[in-house]
């Protein structure tokens, strides 16, 4: 009966989380749970084993992700959880390895690495969580934040342009590239899966509220009304152009499947060529 | 004659016959032959000879001439028109099958005597001890070990990958030494302050691999092709915070083989980022290397855990303050971070663990430190005065030493092979029987501070220093030990 009655009250996701660190860091209203319960269906919609994936995430709000995911976690350096996760599976395939982490650390510290994964088509999946804002550290100017959008490195609004993420991962070479709001769950998981799925580089961009820190210096602090917003601005075309997709400070955010054209990973080129020089020897 | 290709044709005149022979493992693809051909006679085959070149092929037979212009303009003697007259080839292995090639590296096994250079044989004795991961970057001087890595690996089912730059490197080579494979970088200079981020992500993850550090002329870019021993301290404080480490320092191309092996069983024995510092001379220098049989020298490989998922805690070190590891994959879901964590791996953000979790990480290097020291000594108990020196520098004291004692003076020599944990024990013992030390090194004095350190309450301590670039002169060598041994104390 007691048992029973322990089940009962336990949440389905619980059993991929470590409970024993609940509840989590991240501020009321911030989209990173959502973004957790999306990434759990679409593991279990891909029918990946839970034992051979392993995250890896850098530093920041998103970086916290690995440490709240019951699975092989690793906390990384900043910005070099993307190189941490090519070694990770170059040097034992039959893993699934999922990088989990923020704008500011993935296009900004570490965007050099992100690009290059993405040229050498390294079989992961890149989740990048972009809130337009550096939150851990008090809201300073991310690569992300819209022109025009305050900070507190940009108190009188920010001037520089911001990379449009979907288009960067694209140019790069990603093999799939897609953009979701976390308030799009269901289409969220569905593209994890896919993205789980695709052996090459996958790349999803969750555009994510943070009403505590970006949301508070842009006037729109009010959560409901952060994610409101979210779904108000998009729109779903999965046709459209990644690189054609900036994302602006009011204006329209498109969503979708951009992308899905599967290439040799790195692994099976390099597999490839030595199996080439190998029956070369071998004559 | 294997790798010949014919072509004969009747002559036009009497009986005889003539015929162009190519020598394909000869050729180097300059296709001079092709282009001057004056009847079109060769093309550009497709095929590749053992060095990798497209010999040229004979498409044209009617049309030739047998005019020798090809024979005559072949820089690499790989073409000739064979006729009546002509030696005939004798059944011989050519000599390229032999020394030179990729092919022959790959195909080769590796044990022996050979005549070898020092970055080679370091790539070779990761290679034995097991290594089957490499993550670089090219820089000079350091870059032969990762062609070697790149020609090497792939065929033993390992990978190679020249990342972006250094600082992903040392990340891949955590990332892979987490999945389960012995991993190594190698690099020199800028290179090993950009690694310093993740060194010190891997010692606070406990990751055992290997990090090559071939010392060039320093500071910045410096001397990209000289030498210089300047990173010594750099290796123990080179990433923020406190940590155990453990620096080897190898003199010779065999000792850089031997090294790169025992750098890989401390890192798999201590669970941390072992260093090799050796420099541009080393690195570069081609000597006698002997490769025993492969199960000839002890190889440690890492050791797992044998507790259920349930009950296992990944930093749960035992009173031998080194955790097990748990396999990737296995089920274990083990939590692993930079930040300061418990042994469940979980960051908290105390005065405790904060104390608990640095003091491990530099007392398992200290505990066991009579374990890691290496040394060689010469001379020492009946010494006045001992000259300490590591690396390449100690080749250089050897005749300085024999030079002092022509003039009477008892000299002793202490190398270090193991540079961090620093020997302070042996040196402190020394430093209560004898009148001095010099310590001879290319810098202006950084092991130097260590040996004062050691030795202060006993005997004095004199450095000869050396900027880089050059080696040091044996007379100052010689100079600094007579006036230690004048000294009046």
């Amino acid at each position: 009966m007691k048992k029973s009655s322990i089940e009962i009250n336990k949440h389905p996701i619980d059993k991929y989380l470590r409970r024993d660190r609940m509840p989590h860091i991240w501020c009321p209203g911030c989209g990173l749970g959502m973004d957790i319960t999306a990434f759990i269906e679409g593991t279990k919609q891909a029918n990946i084993d839970m034992n051979n994936m392993q995250i890896v995430s850098g530093i920041g709000c998103t970086g916290r992700i690995s440490g709240y995911i019951k699975l092989d976690a690793y906390h990384t350096t900043h910005g070099r959880a993307i190189p941490f996760a090519s070694g990770l599976k170059l040097a034992n395939r039959n893993l699934t390895v999922v990088v989990f982490s923020g704008d500011g650390d993935l296009f900004a510290i570490g965007g050099n690495h992100l690009i290059h994964a993405a040229r050498r088509n390294v079989d992961l999946t890149v989740i990048c969580v972009n809130n337009f804002i550096y939150g851990m550290t008090g809201g300073q100017t991310a690569p992300t934040t819209p022109v025009g959008a305050f900070s507190s490195t940009a108190p009188y609004g920010n001037f520089e342009k911001p990379f449009n993420l979907v288009g960067v991962a694209a140019s790069a070479g990603a093999s799939y590239v897609a953009r979701w709001t976390s308030l799009h769950t269901k289409r969220l998981a569905n593209s994890i899966a896919k993205a789980l799925s695709n052996k090459g580089f996958s790349f999803i961009e969750i555009v994510s509220p943070c009403p505590t820190v970006f949301g508070r210096k842009n006037n729109r602090s009010d959560a409901l009304g952060l994610i409101n917003e979210l779904r108000d601005r998009s729109r779903i075309d999965n046709s459209a152009n990644p690189t054609e997709i900036p994302i602006t400070n009011y204006g329209e955010i498109v969503i979708g499947d951009f992308l899905n054209e599967p290439r040799p990973c790195f692994s099976e080129s390099f597999e490839e060529g030595i199996k080439k020089t190998k029956e070369r020897i071998e004559k | 004659m294997g790798i010949v290709e014919k072509t004969q044709k009747k002559g036009t005149s009497k009986k005889e016959t003539r015929e162009i022979v190519i020598k394909k493992e000869r050729c180097k693809g300059c296709n001079f032959c092709v282009e001057y051909c004056p009847r079109d006679v060769l093309e550009v085959s497709e095929e590749f000879n053992e060095k990798g070149y497209h010999p040229p092929k004979i498409v044209n037979s009617d049309q030739c001439l047998f005019c020798g212009l090809c024979e005559r303009i072949c820089p690499d003697f790989a073409i000739y028109i064979k006729n009546n007259e002509t030696e005939p080839e004798k059944e011989e292995k050519p000599i390229s099958e032999t020394t030179h090639g990729l092919f022959n590296i790959v195909k080769s096994k590796y044990e022996g005597e050979f005549f070898m250079q020092g970055d080679i044989a370091c790539a070779e004795g990761a290679i034995y001890a097991g290594c089957r991961f490499f993550g670089g970057y090219p820089i000079t001087p350091a870059t032969e070990i990762a062609e070697r890595m790149a020609k090497r690996l792939p065929f033993l089912d390992g990978v190679f990958i020249q990342f972006e730059d250094e600082i992903a490197s040392m990340a891949g080579i955590l990332g892979a030494s987490w999945a389960g494979a012995k991993s190594m970088t190698a690099t020199s200079g800028p290179g090993i302050s950009l690694m310093n981020e993740n060194i010190g992500l891997g010692m606070m993850t406990e990751t055992p691999c290997v990090v090559v550090n071939v010392q060039r002329g320093s500071p910045s870019t410096g001397l990209p092709t000289s030498w210089g021993q300047a990173d010594m301290m750099q290796a123990k404080w080179g990433s923020h915070g406190d940590y155990g480490s453990i620096t080897l320092c190898p003199k010779s191309p065999q000792e850089f083989f031997d090294l790169t092996i025992v750098a890989f069983n401390y890192s798999e024995k201590y669970r941390l980022p072992v260093f090799i510092l050796t420099d541009a001379i080393v690195g570069h220098m081609i000597e006698k290397v002997i490769i025993p049989p492969p199960d000839k020298l002890e190889i440690i490989n890492r050791k797992y855990t044998k507790k259920r998922p349930q009950d296992y805690l990944p930093y749960e070190a035992e009173s031998n303050l080194i955790p097990d590891f748990a396999k990737a994959g296995d089920g274990y879901h083990y939590y692993v971070t930079g930040l300061t964590h418990d042994e469940r791996g979980y960051p908290i953000m105390t005065e405790e663990v904060q104390k608990e979790n640095v003091t491990r990480l530099v007392e398992k290097i200290n505990t066991y430190s009579d374990d890691i020291i290496i040394l060689e000594e010469r001379d020492i108990d009946k010494a006045d005065i001992v000259v300490i020196a590591y690396g390449i520098t100690s080749r250089t004291v050897i005749p300085a030493i024999e030079k002092a004692k022509k003039k009477g003076i008892k000299v002793g020599y202490l190398r270090l092979i193991t540079i961090w944990p620093f020997p302070e024990k042996r040196i402190n013992e020394i430093a209560r029987n004898i009148k001095g030390f010099v310590v001879v090194e290319m810098n202006l004095g950084q092991i130097v501070l260590e040996v004062e350190r050691c030795a202060a309450p006993y005997t004095s301590t004199k450095l000869v220093p050396h900027a880089g670039g050059g080696i040091h002169n044996i007379d100052d060598i010689v100079k600094a030990i007579e006036e230690l041994a004048h000294e009046k104390k």
